[in-house]
């Protein structure tokens, strides 16, 4: 019978490193599951969202915050939110299938990415020397999130606030990840 | 001045603009000589102040050679710059920023710069004229190779790299702006003034470190200031403004598709060391609109030793005087064909220097000339004397004029580069004699100034400003009202005239390639009338100046051969780059290890621990094997590895395998369409192995798909195919079947997943699923698949699946358990002594069982090729299917999967060799099959292979021969099943 | 080359990968008398144009959408942008 326990680990051990004017730091307190919309199935899921959640679903690139269990709604296409949120829970699908029933299709994808926030006011000279969204200000606005790529590693990028980033990439390449932004650093500041 | 420094910089005549800088003086060494300049030289500039006119010797012919310019441009001052692994050859002196400690040296020279032993080409120059290459080195044909190439390799030729890996890194980087202002002369600042008061966003690049263009380097004012001044102003005020970028020592070397730029910064090229910074730094840079600003550049007059240092471009003397205090000579002679250049000799006169002569072709004096000055009209300079410099100058009437520089205008080409990077064909317009931007400019691009042919001040400044205004309101923005700076409009009357006849004496066109006026002659005299033709045969206008300051003179030339005008003639078009971009920069930082992301499975740090070695499979990590203490050969590591889990059971880490997650109500519909074989009807619970087919009917990827409810199903691919197989099934979704409930998402970076296989992995499992779940053989058979615990309550799922043809499993768990996992299930396996095993021993396992990987499934394959023609279902449409029918692919004589062992079991067999019938030739005609893959198998003893033979199945027992032309091997071998152990699979359902 | 996304504006080419002739979409009917024949000319016979071609791209390094793109092959120029989707739906040929 088991008597073996699993201990968990985070892609980067809980990294955190603070440099002038930007502190790079491992995110692992948040659960991260897709939900996509069942063909037909929009307003449905919109209901069961803003019943439970008080939010609308976001467009593709939009993200919608709401203080039930810390979430974040990002809209990642058409037909597909990715749901930020704090949790312990190790089946955080459990937790969604409970508050929108089956009005949508989840996965998790907690285990998938590395999370790191990107904070300080030098955030975006950084990001400059490795991301090819437009991240102005005035264009990439607080709640804006994309996906595109990093140094060839597929990345979401979500504007937190003024100059908070939070980054994701494949947690199998979390260290060359954490390496194109450290060098980035160590490049521009 | 420091009275010291002022001595030995015997031309340094004024501060120019170098203003305060001058209070202390940087040293340099050149050639090993030392010198000392200011901030804000050039090293260009400071070898002219300090009285060094040779700086360089001829690509081809070895000749003496000095400053010409004061640009981009420059075609002969190339030097090679630092040292070690920082020397950087082919460096213009030019553009060099001067700072202290600055080391450069001459290059192509053999002996001393000034009696250069490679000098001897200049006398064997009759032998060496255009096309040299094609005509004299021709016979013995052997020879070329051995003895020519070599020898002309080693004597013509620029800088020399240092062999040393570069010490200093690079960088790229993503920049977007409404505007693009490229060039930051009176047009692009009054452009970005504007543009910027408007509200957009406003990039502005130059190549200069100090901005202003040609209000530095000359005398015009502007909005009431000196024009310098105005330009010092405006950049202060344009980097007061948060929705400006201005970047100095940035080249836009490139215009792409869409208002894409490339540009080059120069970071640290300025400083003594880069201070561990990236030296340059490789922008792509997004603009809405852009604005090409880049001014022109001046051509020089042909004539016979017009290339003798001292020999230099007026407007670049003019610079050098105004911007930066030194005269190139001190009796300076002009020769012009246009007014411009009678500017250059009154500024030098301003600052004290002797004019000698003026020289203007044209027959009407345009200004009054300096006191002192020898005036010429309707003449020219038809000769130069001096060995390592000018000394005195010929002119047309016969007379000897002394002068140490000659400053020659035959007037100013228009930088229309960047204009013909998408094609776009420049113009000829007759009253400057020049070309001007062509109609069809890249989309978003706009010109203004100089480079747009308006080459006097006070309309290039209006231009930019017009530009500016228009080209913000394209993009939305209302233009400011304020007015462009006010200013005048120069004379700048020219009169076309390009070379003077030289007789015997050779006439240079291109300075950098020596190619001469009869070069051109020749070359048009021998067949070669396409002005591309003519660039390839007299390399004119290529390396690193690719003809600034050449190709129009030279096109001039060939439209006298011809009798045609010039623009009948033709022109070369500009590719990118601009201005040459070192490899390092192109590179970035993708060098080393960081030339492409490493991807590492959770339990790669304990495979580390244990010293496996890995492989590389795509970005992947892989452990291959783990090699154990006294363990001499890979083999003997994968042959334990594969026995022991034969024998008792193995672990093998196959996070890699891609998953996807399939949801949604028609998710077995869409599997039906996507895989070959049915899929519909698989019971939640199960697990089937899936072939899929590309659309010609050839096998395109397999893998395992399990069903975890009526609207879940888990599919494996192969590691390799995983993200083109998640492409081909969304392209199925959105294109061809919209209107199923389908939804997928790639789940191969959640799970953790480990095959444990051999006969003992039922009883290691058993020790970690929690108790709720029974997984022995009757509650959980051979596919079956659940979602279940282990290790109290952590979730898994478990698959019954087996690659290896033993009783086997595959788990899963989210992966941040996985490296927990693994060491778990070694710990809970050391009772049945339990194996970790890599890809190699995997590998073996599945080609001792026959079944098909990567080497298989190449592409050239169809199901029917496997064996497995009646999977393919007949009762539904799916990807694949029809084409798969096709009669060729179907013949009674198709290649088939079957397997192969060696007659003499001694024999290594190896993959790639071709089977030939024995007693025939090894031919193509008698080609019947390949070998696709081989191993040594420990449990029969000797090398067994599996490939594709024709009409393979019908032929077991059969000898043929496996003939390896490669490797040299020609071996007899059996045609067996390809299911060497095991063939009736007992073992995996046991 | 920049492709204007309809959801997400503008984005580098480098974030999609190419397919070729949107005509790919119209998979032919595999019950039609003629379905061999149908089947080769949808896979192998593709038109060459010089000028306003619709094509294919798929935005895998986003937001994983399909795309049929109008780009004129002989300046680039950039027309139009739909989701395939959007399109198979509309045009019908889904089977």
């Amino acid at each position: 019978m088991a008597n073996y326990t699993l201990t968990a680990s985070s892609p980067l051990a809980g990294l955190q490193q603070e440099y002038q004017g930007v502190t790079l730091a491992e995110v692992t307190n948040k659960a991260l599951v897709s939900i996509s919309v069942p063909l037909g199935g929009e307003t449905a899921l919109q209901t069961a969202v803003t019943a439970t959640y008080g939010v609308t679903l976001p467009v593709t690139g939009k993200s919608s915050k709401t203080s039930v269990d810390n979430a974040l709604f990002a809209g990642m296409s058409r037909d597909q939110c990715w749901l930020f949120f704090e949790t312990d829970n190790i089946r955080p699908v459990n937790i969604i299938t409970e508050k929108l029933g089956a009005s949508g299709y989840y996965t998790d994808q907690s285990d998938s990415w590395v999370m790191l926030s990107l904070a300080g006011e030098k955030s975006r000279d950084v990001l400059e020397r490795i991301c090819p969204i437009n991240l102005d200000p005035d264009v990439f606005l607080i709640g804006d999130v994309a996906r595109t790529s990093m140094e060839h590693m597929g990345s979401i990028i979500l504007r937190e606030s003024e100059h908070n980033y939070l980054l994701c990439s494949a947690r199998s390449s979390a260290n060359s990840f954490v390496h194109a932004i450290e060098l980035s650093i160590k490049n521009v500041i | 001045m420091k009275m010291t420094s002022q001595i030995q910089q015997v031309n340094r005549v004024s501060q120019g603009l170098l203003n305060n800088n001058t209070e202390q003086s940087l040293s340099f060494e050149f050639n090993g000589k030392s010198m000392t300049g200011y901030a804000g030289d050039t090293l260009a500039s400071a070898l002219l102040a300090n009285g060094e006119k040779l700086v360089a010797r001829s690509f081809k012919y070895h000749r003496p050679r000095g400053i010409f310019s004061a640009g981009s441009e420059e075609p002969n001052a190339l030097v090679e710059l630092r040292k070690g692994a920082y020397q950087e050859p082919n460096t213009r002196a030019t553009i060099i920023e001067l700072f202290d400690g600055l080391e450069a040296k001459s290059q192509n020279y053999r002996g001393s710069l000034k009696y250069d032993l490679m000098a001897i080409n200049d006398r064997l120059s009759p032998f060496l004229s255009a096309g040299f290459y094609y005509k004299t080195f021709m016979w013995p044909k052997a020879f070329w190779e051995k003895l020519y190439e070599p020898i002309i390799r080693s004597s013509a030729g620029l800088g020399r790299l240092s062999a040393i890996e570069d010490g200093d890194s690079y960088d790229k980087g993503f920049l977007h702006c409404d505007l693009l202002i490229i060039g930051a002369g009176p047009a692009g600042l009054a452009a970005a003034l504007q543009a910027s008061r408007s509200g957009a966003k406003v990039l502005v690049a130059d190549e200069d470190f100090l901005l202003g263009g040609r209000l530095n380097a000359e005398n015009h004012g502007v909005a009431g200031a000196a024009g310098h001044e105005w330009a010092a102003s405006t950049v202060a005020e344009l980097n007061s403004l948060p929705n400006v970028r201005i970047m100095p020592r940035t080249s836009i070397y490139g215009s792409f598709d869409h208002g894409i730029y490339g540009a080059l910064e120069r970071k640290t090229d300025h400083l003594a060391s880069s201070g561990g910074k990236p030296r340059q730094v490789l922008w792509r840079i997004y603009s809405k609109q852009a604005l090409l600003c880049a001014g022109s550049t001046e051509r020089p007059i042909a004539f016979a030793n017009n290339d003798r240092p001292g020999v230099m471009l007026a407007g670049s003397v003019r610079t050098y005087v105004n911007r930066y205090g030194v005269t190139a000579g001190q009796k300076v002679a002009v020769f012009t064909n246009n007014d411009d250049g009678w500017r250059t000799a009154v500024d030098l006169s301003d600052k004290g220097v002797e004019i000698s002569a003026i020289i203007d072709t044209r027959d009407k004096a345009p200004l009054a000339a300096p006191k002192g000055a020898a005036v010429m009209m309707g003449g020219s300079v038809i000769n130069t004397a001096g060995r390592h410099g000018i000394r005195e100058i010929t002119l047309s009437n016969g007379q000897k004029v002394p002068t140490d520089c000659l400053a020659v205008s035959g007037g100013w080409n228009p930088n229309v580069h960047l204009t013909c990077h998408q094609r776009g064909k420049p113009e000829w317009q007759d009253d400057i004699s020049a070309f001007v931007p062509g109609h069809a400019l890249p989309v978003g691009m706009q010109v203004a100034g100089a480079a747009n042919g308006t080459l006097t001040l006070a309309s290039a400044l209006a231009e930019g400003h017009a530009k500016a205004s228009e080209m913000v309101s394209n993009i939305g923005y209302t233009p400011s009202n304020s007015l462009a700076p006010d200013s005048n409009d120069e004379s700048c009357a020219v009169s076309a005239f390009w070379y003077v006849d030289s007789g015997k004496d050779r006439a240079w066109l291109d300075l950098q390639n020596d190619v001469t006026v009869k070069d051109i002659k020749l070359s048009h005299q021998e067949g070669f009338r396409s002005v591309e033709h003519l660039k390839r045969y007299t390399t004119l206008g290529m390396a690193t100046d690719q003809g600034k300051t050449s190709n129009v003179n030279a096109l001039a030339v060939m439209a006298d051969c011809t009798g045609k005008t010039i623009p009948e003639t033709g022109t070369t078009i500009f590719r990118p780059p601009y201005t040459p971009v070192a490899i390092g920069a192109l590179a970035g930082r993708a060098r080393g290890k960081d030339f492409r992301p490493t991807r590492l499975t959770p339990s790669h740090r304990w495979a580390e621990a244990q010293g496996a070695v890995f492989v590389e499979t795509g970005m992947w990590l892989r452990a291959q094997w783990f090699p154990q203490a006294g363990e001499t050969t890979w083999r003997e590591s994968v042959d334990r590895e594969v026995i022991q889990t034969r024998k008792s059971v193995g672990i093998c880490d196959v996070t890699t395998l891609g998953k996807i997650d399939i949801q949604g109500r028609d998710a077995a519909a869409f599997l039906n369409k996507i895989y070959a074989n049915a899929f519909a009807k698989l019971p939640v619970g199960k697990v089937r192995y899936g072939l899929m087919l590309r659309e010609d009917g050839i096998a395109m990827d397999d893998g395992t798909t399990a069903r975890f409810s009526d609207t879940h199903f888990v599919m494996t691919t192969t590691t390799a195919n995983a993200v083109s197989v998640f492409r081909h099934m969304e392209f199925a979704r959105q294109c061809l079947w919209p209107d199923l409930d389908v939804q997928l998402l790639s789940a191969t970076e959640q799970f953790a997943q480990y095959a444990v296989a051999g006969p003992n992995s039922r009883k290691l499992l058993q020790k970690i699923v929690d108790a709720d779940y029974a997984i022995d053989n009757e509650s959980f058979p051979f596919m079956a698949c659940a979602e279940i615990t282990v290790c109290n309550g952590i979730p898994a799922r478990l698959f019954r699946i087996s690659f290896s043809g033993e009783l086997a499993y595959e788990i899963a768990v989210p992966a941040r358990y996985g490296d927990s996992l693994f060491r778990v299930l070694m710990e809970a396996g050391q009772e049945y002594d339990v194996v970790p095993y890599g890809t190699e021993a995997l590998g073996v396992m599945r080609i001792e069982k026959g079944h098909a990987a990567g080497n298989e499934l190449n592409g050239q394959i169809t199901a029917q090729n496997l064996g497995m023609g009646r999977l393919v279902s007949k009762k539904k449409d799916c990807i694949g299917n029809k084409l798969s029918e096709r009669s060729a692919l179907n013949t009674d004589n198709i290649v088939e999967l079957v397997g192969f062992r060696p007659v003499d079991v001694t024999e290594m067999l190896s993959s790639g060799a071709h089977f030939i019938a024995i007693g025939a030739e090894a031919s193509t005609e008698n080609d019947q099959g390949w070998m696709s893959s081989v191993c040594y198998s420990p449990e029969l003893k000797m090398s067994v292979g599996i490939g594709f033979i024709q009409n393979g199945s019908q032929r077991l027992g059969e000898k043929v021969r496996a003939v390896d032309l490669v490797r040299g091997k020609d071996i007899e071998v059996e045609i067996t099943s390809a299911h060497h152990v095991d063939p009736e699979g007992e073992r995996l359902r046991g | 080359m920049i492709i204007n996304h309809p959801l997400l504006g503008p984005r580098d080419a480098s974030e999609f990968v190419y397919l070729g002739d949107a005509a790919l979409m119209k998979r032919p009917d595999w019950q039609a008398d003629d379905a061999a024949q149908q089947f080769y000319e949808y896979l192998y016979l593709r038109d060459n144009i010089a000028g306003q071609h619709r094509e294919l791209w798929y935005h895998e390094q986003g937001d994983r959408s399909w795309l049929v793109v109008t780009r004129n092959t002989e300046t680039h120029e950039i027309t139009a942008v739909e989701l395939a989707r959007d399109v198979a739906t509309r045009e019908g040929h889904a089977v």
